[in-house]
């Protein structure tokens, strides 16, 4: 037995010593990607989703840029934008009315996370006859997805809820996720970036090509045994009882187009590198790591739409490193207190802190004959605007990026109050080649927001 | 709040109406019942008013079975008192009782002569119904639950079948899993060395990388700090274990310490320790101040309990803590070893190529029989059999079966539990599931598993139709340490056990809330649950009990003298500040803010959680509470909630919450007792409607032991069956809850008993059959 120790440095005795994040490799990657994507080419076109929870403080003014236009100032949440100020457009008036109570009652809450990208009135239920509608990174997945080896990647930071009711008679699918696959299914969200990394490249034990066809081809052989116990099972069965097996069928289809991507694309070499380990400590580090993962994923144009959840609508979370020790929902409901809502501010602020980033990292990623931000275009905000009132109108809403040189950007708009946020949804899948006619309580699209 | 404003506005409406309605309705006709329902219910629930979506006009209690589901409200909302609402006439108490004990027996006969089981749909296997199908099918000990995600809840529980959908994400994660499993299982192993990473968290201890679940009672005896991972070693061979040591979050002194360790193949523990003496030496020190520095204690390693190296550390002044631990290998891997997976899964060896097939025939048979929890089909087994051959073209006799085990944990047959119609039934009718079917509600119920081979065998005989058969399966079942899941996950989600693991009380204000304190929080609630279960002890005495069960670190968290060590046992109660749940840290923990109590949100977890009771949502903006608020800069949280009374819109349910959450002021939020919040006393007295006055936790028990006694059970049914049936209770099964609950009354609550009666109970016997 021999014992041996040295000095560590502190990154080492921080990290772990040899386990690498995401990061360091992804240099490593830039010559192979752009190497293999003929320069002639259009550039793809990325579409993105970042939800924040229990809305953004504005009582006074804290998030609304002042002026109109392109000549508009930044306001005290939003000025972390500055720097990308011609990548940005802050769009103001929007709304998910089928947040509303209605004859609903409570639940807001739950309402906000499930209308945020469907703009359908859930079915308030705990259980039986969940339905919520598709959203629209799921309609631009079917589109983009056509091109790489996963249609979208659903992320978040705070698992599903483990435990109590969600909100006030709904199920907890309503606020564990915001992307929904049809009205009736839910994809779950991933938090933990090892299971991301594991499911974007495999365990990781090879990334030798010709073992990974080889994997693909047993993977193959077991969706045919699947197939074939699904037929055995689905003659005796009721109809009700084969509609839920449809899911699995339906995910089968998925799975098996995804190898078909993946053989035709197992010539490109993946870079060599380490998985991250599970879910870190702290908050910043955790949100960082997703980020990462993310940009990885449209870098190696695994998927071309992502949603990342920045938290569960309702969540209790508090940020003690940013001085918010308490729960954040519990402080949106201030109750006109200043220093609630001054921590709301900075929860607000550090929020948009951690868009920034995920911005730059975007900025700074070659993609063509560009950066990967001007191909893309990613939508930030919340269902809801005001979390003490649970208002579902004036959404805080941004939206970053070119989309290869369609949006404007530069400028804050200001739409008619109670515009449907859905039109904007529209007009972003008219951007990506998912044209849509009507989407939840859609109206039409959005003037202004691109040029022409 | 307009809501709310609206709907007071009505009451005061109705109230006149009533009065009106009263007078002239004088005469007292024959039918008791329905003269009740016009002289105090159809003011408000007519056809013109329906006050709550609810009319009574023209229905007739003795005819009960017209209406069931409204007429089901009604008993629940007379029943309890709460309506005719207390500002409204409403019947004197034997009028009140007489009504109920008539339009119950109304219902309860409608049911028995049409019973309607529900009909949950085909049910995916949760997370944690997953983990340990796959734990007894093949005896391997991973945790499998961190390779997939957290499944959406409803009515409270993650196993409600129509909640359990399945993504494209979901089967990604199921292929993942099982991949990994199935060579883990078989012994294939890795083909390159790899390497996992277990990093100290407040949180967690020790857990995540995908592999371990520690705890601190693995430490060897006579240690108090250090670590315990339980881990996987893949294959036979050298690992390289390394541990990182620094003393707290802001010191700057570390040290790494690497050994090359040759380890057999299987489940070992390993544990990472400080001789207890270091601990005692610490506690003298002032915290953290410059001190000189002393010799520090080894770092004792260990496998399975034995000594594998003591690892010695420099000088220093504050103890070293273990900061992460990482594991690699297999280096120079020998061979897959003699685990229990293997032992489990090859009941043959070919000893020529011609005894392969019949040897793969026989695994598989067994294997996919439990797996699919039926006998198998020939289409079954000649599929499992081609999967066999598959893997055996690419590697031989073991690849091939770890294919065809892979194949089967992802096939629909295991991961879905599917109920199927007898033939000949009526549709919408109601049949008794097949004793097979059965098998599987049990053992899915009881164990958030597979049958064993006995309930298999009892059920393949058709046993389990006899209700002593049946009982006894149950009682062995309670018996057997696999209910343990029944308390892992019923009671982990029906008392929200499972967030003490997600709780994040403020680093600053409890610095001494670690991942050793979290874990025993849990793990008292869960013993003391586990014991009143297998004991089959009153249902009551969740309520309150002169035991618990407690180690060192929790007993000094409640301030309890003489209790050591890290292992829990029962302890006698010293005084009556403890006993019954709402004495235990962990649920005092999860119903607080990260930074300081709450009573509306205890109050409010009393109410929905034992008393069925759940307030309705706040509205979400008070204006009026607001602006006092705002006036008030220094109101105490008693004077503040004093305006929670005085606000007719808060107080119709502040008047139930508030004084419950009052009475456990006396806990902090992180449940430790006192007697002061700051530089206030505490004042722990209250009332609830009713005149019950109570000061302190100690009398709200009392309270609640005889007042909500008959609530407190039929929360206690009215959970259990819906996790048993994994499905939301509807109108249509308050029969059954009422009769299991007058069951428990008859036998003394005892708490195995009523899980033997929701075994017996029409739904969980009965199905309905499709709609055609």
């Amino acid at each position: 037995m021999i014992v041996t120790g040295k000095a560590l440095s502190r990154r080492q005795a921080l990290r772990g010593l040899g386990v690498t994040v995401a990061l360091p490799f992804l240099d490593a990657m830039v010559p192979a990607l752009s190497a293999a994507r003929s320069p002639a080419a259009e550039p793809a076109l990325r579409m993105g989703f970042v939800y924040v929870p229990n809305g953004i403080m504005d009582l006074r003014g804290e998030w609304t840029p002042t002026g109109e236009g392109t000549d508009f100032e930044f306001s005290e949440i939003n000025r972390g934008l500055e720097p990308f100020r011609e990548h940005v457009t802050v769009l103001s008036g929007l709304a998910q009315l089928n947040g509303r109570p209605g004859k609903d009652g409570a639940g807001d809450h739950a309402r906000a996370g499930a209308t945020f990208l469907t703009g359908a009135r859930p079915v308030k239920t705990e259980g039986l006859g969940i339905r919520a509608g598709i959203s629209a990174d799921q309609i631009a997945a079917r589109e983009l997805g056509k091109h790489t080896q996963f249609g979208s990647l659903e992320t978040g930071i705070e698992e599903a809820s483990v435990a109590g009711g969600c909100d006030s008679g709904y199920s907890c699918a309503y606020t564990n996720t915001i992307s929904w696959r049809s009205p009736t299914t839910p994809n779950p969200v991933e938090d933990n970036p090892r299971r991301l990394f594991e499911r974007l490249f495999g365990d990781g034990e090879s990334t030798d090509a010709g073992e990974r066809l080889a994997r693909l081809r047993e993977q193959r052989t077991i969706l045919d045994f699947v197939r074939e116990d699904l037929a055995r099972l689905r003659g005796d069965l009721g109809a009700d009882d084969r509609r839920k097996l449809e899911e699995y069928v339906q995910s089968i289809r998925d799975l098996e187009r995804r190898i078909e991507r993946a053989e035709a694309q197992s010539e490109k070499e993946l870079p060599v590198f380490e998985r991250p380990g599970g879910v870190p400590n702290d908050f910043t580090a955790h949100v960082k790591l997703m980020i990462d993962l993310q940009v990885l994923a449209y870098q190696a144009d695994l998927t071309r739409v992502t949603t990342f959840m920045m938290g569960r609508e309702g969540t209790w979370r508090s940020y003690p490193h940013i001085g918010v020790p308490d729960a954040h929902h519990a402080m949106t409901h201030h109750s006109l207190d200043s220093e609630k809502i001054a921590k709301v501010v900075l929860i607000n602020k550090h929020h948009i802190e951690m868009f920034s980033y995920m911005l730059e990292r975007m900025r700074s990623t070659p993609d063509g004959d560009g950066s990967l931000l001007d191909h893309s275009m990613i939508v930030y905000g919340s269902s809801i605007s005001d979390g003490n009132q649970h208002l579902h109108h004036d959404l805080p809403i941004v939206l970053a990026g070119r989309a290869g040189g369609r949006l404007r950007g530069g400028q804050h708009l200001r739409f008619p109050r109670e515009t449907p946020m859905n039109n904007l949804l529209l007009s972003l899948l008219d951007l990506v080649g998912a044209p849509t006619v009507r989407l939840g309580d859609s109206t039409g699209k959005l003037e202004g927001i691109t040029h022409g | 709040m307009s809501g709310m404003v609206r709907l007071s506005a009505i009451v005061i409406l109705a109230v006149v109406v009533a009065f009106a309605v009263m007078r002239s309705a004088a005469a007292a006709p024959a039918n008791l019942s329905a003269t009740l329902t016009d002289t105090y219910c159809v003011s408000c629930h007519s056809n013109a008013a329906r006050v709550a979506g609810v009319s009574l006009q023209g229905l007739d209690p003795s005819a009960a079975s017209k209406h069931p589901a409204v007429w089901e409200k009604v008993l629940r909302k007379v029943g309890s008192g709460e309506m005719p609402p207390p500002e409204m006439p409403g019947p004197n108490p034997e009028e009140r009782a007489e009504f109920v004990r008539n339009l119950e027996a109304a219902l309860n006969a409608a049911a028995a002569a049409d019973p309607n089981p529900g009909r949950p749909p085909a049910h995916r296997l949760n997370r944690a119904e997953y983990s340990n199908a796959v734990r007894d099918l093949l005896d391997v000990n991973l945790d499998i639950s961190a390779m997939l995600p957290v499944d959406d809840s409803g009515y409270g529980f993650d196993n409600i079948a129509d909640v359990l959908t399945l993504s494209p994400a979901l089967l990604d994660r199921y292929m993942f899993a099982a991949r990994r499993i199935s060579r883990l299982a078989v012994g294939l192993g890795p083909v390159k060395p790899e390497k996992d990473l277990f990093v100290r968290n407040r949180e967690t201890g020790f857990r995540d990388a995908g592999h371990a679940r520690s705890s601190p009672t693995d430490l060897p005896l006579g240690s108090e700090r250090g670590a315990a991972l339980p881990y996987y070693f893949p294959r036979s061979g050298a690992y390289l274990i390394a541990v990182a040591l620094d003393q707290g979050d802001s010191r700057t002194e570390y040290e790494y310490r690497e050994a090359r360790v040759t380890v057999g193949a299987g489940l070992r523990t390993l544990t990472m320790a400080f001789p207890s003496e270091s601990s005692r030496t610490e506690r003298t020190r002032p915290n953290g101040s410059a001190q000189a520095k002393r010799p520090h204690p080894p770092l004792d390693v260990r496998l399975d309990g034995e000594r594998h190296l003591l690892v010695e550390l420099p000088e220093a002044s504050i103890p070293f803590k273990i900061r992460w631990i990482s594991i690699e290998g297999p280096f120079d891997p020998t061979g897959p070893g003699p685990t229990p997976s293997r032992q489990r899964i090859f009941r043959c060896q070919p000893s020529s190529a011609s005894e392969e097939t019949p040897c793969a025939e026989r695994i598989l048979a067994s294997l996919g029989r439990r797996a699919y929890r039926r006998p198998l089909s020939a289409g079954d087994m000649s599929a499992l059999i081609a999967m066999y051959r598959a893997g055996h073209v690419d590697g031989g006799f073991e690849n091939g079966i770890a294919h065809a085990i892979r194949s089967l944990l992802v096939a629909p047959s295991f991961l879905f539990r599917i109920e199927q119609d007898p033939e000949g039934t009526r549709p919408g009718g109601a049949y008794r599931v097949s004793d097979i079917e059965l098998a599987s509600r049990l053992s899915f119920f009881l164990w958030s598993s597979l049958p064993d081979e006995l309930l298999l065998q009892a059920a393949e005989a058709g046993q389990l139709s006899d209700p002593a058969e049946l009982e006894r399966q149950v009682r062995r079942m309670l018996a057997d340490r696999r209910s343990k899941a029944l308390v892992e996950n019923f009671v982990g989600q029906w008392l929200e056990l499972r967030k003490v693991a997600k709780a994040k009380p403020d680093e600053l204000l409890f610095p001494n809330f670690d991942a050793d304190l979290r874990f025993a929080m849990r793990r008292e609630t869960e013993l003391f649950v586990e014991d009143i279960l297998r004991a089959n002890r009153s249902a009551l005495d969740l309520l309150d009990s002169e035991r618990t069960f407690l180690n060192d670190r929790l007993a000094a968290h409640y301030g309890i003298p003489g209790v050591y060590g890290r292992q829990f046992r029962e302890v006698r109660l010293p005084d009556d500040r403890r006993g019954g749940l709402l004495g235990q840290g962990s649920i005092l923990t999860v119903t607080s803010y990260p930074n300081r109590t709450s009573v509306v949100i205890r109050g409010k977890w009393v109410l929905e959680n034992l008393f069925g009771m759940p307030p309705p949502p706040p509205p979400p903006d008070i204006p009026e509470l607001e602006e006092a608020a705002h006036d008030a800069e220094k109101l105490t949280l008693r004077e503040l909630m004093t305006l929670h009374s005085q606000n007719p819109t808060c107080a119709s349910c502040h008047v139930r919450m508030d004084p419950i959450g009052f009475a456990l002021e006396n806990y902090d939020a992180i449940g430790r007792w006192r007697e002061k919040d700051g530089d206030t006393a505490i004042d722990a007295s209250g009332s609830l409607p009713g005149g019950m006055v109570f000061d302190g936790p100690a009398e709200l028990k009392a309270v609640f032991k005889t007042a909500f006694k008959d609530e407190f059970v039929r929360t206690v049914v009215e959970k259990l069956l819906t996790y048993a049936l994994g499905r939301g209770l509807e109108y249509y099964d308050r029969p059954t809850v009422r009769s299991i609950a007058r069951e428990a009354e008859a036998s003394g609550h005892r708490l195995a008993d009523l899980v033997v009666s929701v075994t017996k109970s029409m739904p969980f016997q009965m199905r309905r059959s499709a709609e055609q």
